[in-house]
């Protein structure tokens, strides 16, 4: 039998924790989820398969990620895209380029993340609800490889590997949501 | 959990387990649990193209490909168990409904089955007319 946690912390307080994020992040994943999907202004369209010029009924009826990269954007509501207009009436977006829809995901996103309650609010909430992800999703890893792993120097070394992508994952997170926007100005 | 040792015998050496309620339920848990972190780096990595205009556009473009469209289904499906069973999880561990842990996951069991069916028809709607017509 293997010893268990050789570790001087408690692992009463870990179980404890791994709960509580859990109850939290069901709490957060709807919000997210919210804000993603049905926030009028936000949402794209995802009621389509977005892959124009396909031929459904041919043989070849899912695309590769790159034929449907060459061109399907989602389309989005009218709120989105007269905000978008506005913004770039405005010269607050890049201009409309050749042979690109008038308005992109990308558009739609930076406008979203020009609106100073949303930069503040939704990255302190993002940041917030990366950190608990990543703590319970890699906690439950690192648990699941307790199960399997007897060997406590294989154990170790995974345990380390998990945590360290962990850490890469947040690191990347935290660049991308803190500097989302950064370089397109604001409504004054 | 639930090892039914009478099973065990010399023509097989393999331990044999009976499944029950609890150890599916577990078992599920933790499949789904593995799935959603593969989804979370896949998700969390995708973040890096916000600070470029063309990949953004790229990468939502591609994820609105049918293989995504169905990668979608198949999360929410692994995101409603997963935390639905987690709150049977907390509500046993922290409130002790241990009795009730059967009905307790079957009656979460149906909220999940309307969570998905509600929430995955625009997937499932998409894919279905995609290929139809």
């Amino acid at each position: 039998m293997a010893t268990y946690s050789k570790s001087g912390r408690s692992r009463a307080y870990n179980w404890f924790l791994h709960r509580i994020t859990g109850t939290f992040l069901i709490f957060m994943l709807i919000t997210h989820f919210w804000v993603q999907h049905y926030d009028s202004q936000l949402a794209s369209v995802t009621h389509s398969v977005v892959a124009p010029g396909a031929s459904p009924a041919s043989s070849e009826a899912v695309q590769s990620a790159e034929q449907v990269a060459a061109g399907g954007l989602p389309e989005y509501p009218e709120a989105a895209v007269q905000a978008v207009r506005e913004r770039r009436a405005a010269g607050l977006l890049p201009p409309q380029r050749p042979g690109e829809p008038e308005v992109t995901s990308y558009d739609v996103v930076m406008t979203r993340l020009a609106d100073p309650v949303y930069a503040v609010l939704w990255k302190g909430f993002n940041i917030l609800f990366l950190i608990v992800a990543l703590h319970h999703g890699f906690y439950g890893i690192a648990n699941i490889l307790g199960d399997y792993i007897r060997n406590d120097m294989a154990l170790a070394i995974a345990r380390t590997l998990t945590w360290a992508l962990a850490l890469v994952l947040l690191v990347v997170g935290l660049y991308s949501v803190i500097t989302a926007g950064w370089g397109i100005q604001t409504l004054s | 959990m639930a090892v039914d040792i009478a099973s065990r015998s010399e023509s097989h050496p393999v331990q044999r387990y009976k499944v029950r309620t609890g150890m599916f339920a577990w078992l599920c848990h933790r499949l789904s649990g593995i799935a959603i972190v593969l989804y979370l780096v896949l998700h969390v990595w995708g973040l890096k193209s916000l600070s470029d205009r063309d990949a953004f556009n790229e990468l939502i473009a591609s994820y609105h490909a049918p293989i995504y469209k169905f990668g979608e289904f198949m999360l929410l499906v692994a995101i409603a168990y997963h935390a639905l069973n987690g709150l049977r999880i907390v509500l046993i561990d922290f409130l002790g409904w241990s009795p009730n842990h059967k009905k307790l996951f079957w009656t979460l069991g149906a909220v999940a089955a309307l969570i998905i069916v509600v929430g995955g028809y625009p997937s499932l709607y998409a894919l279905f007319t995609y290929f139809t017509t």
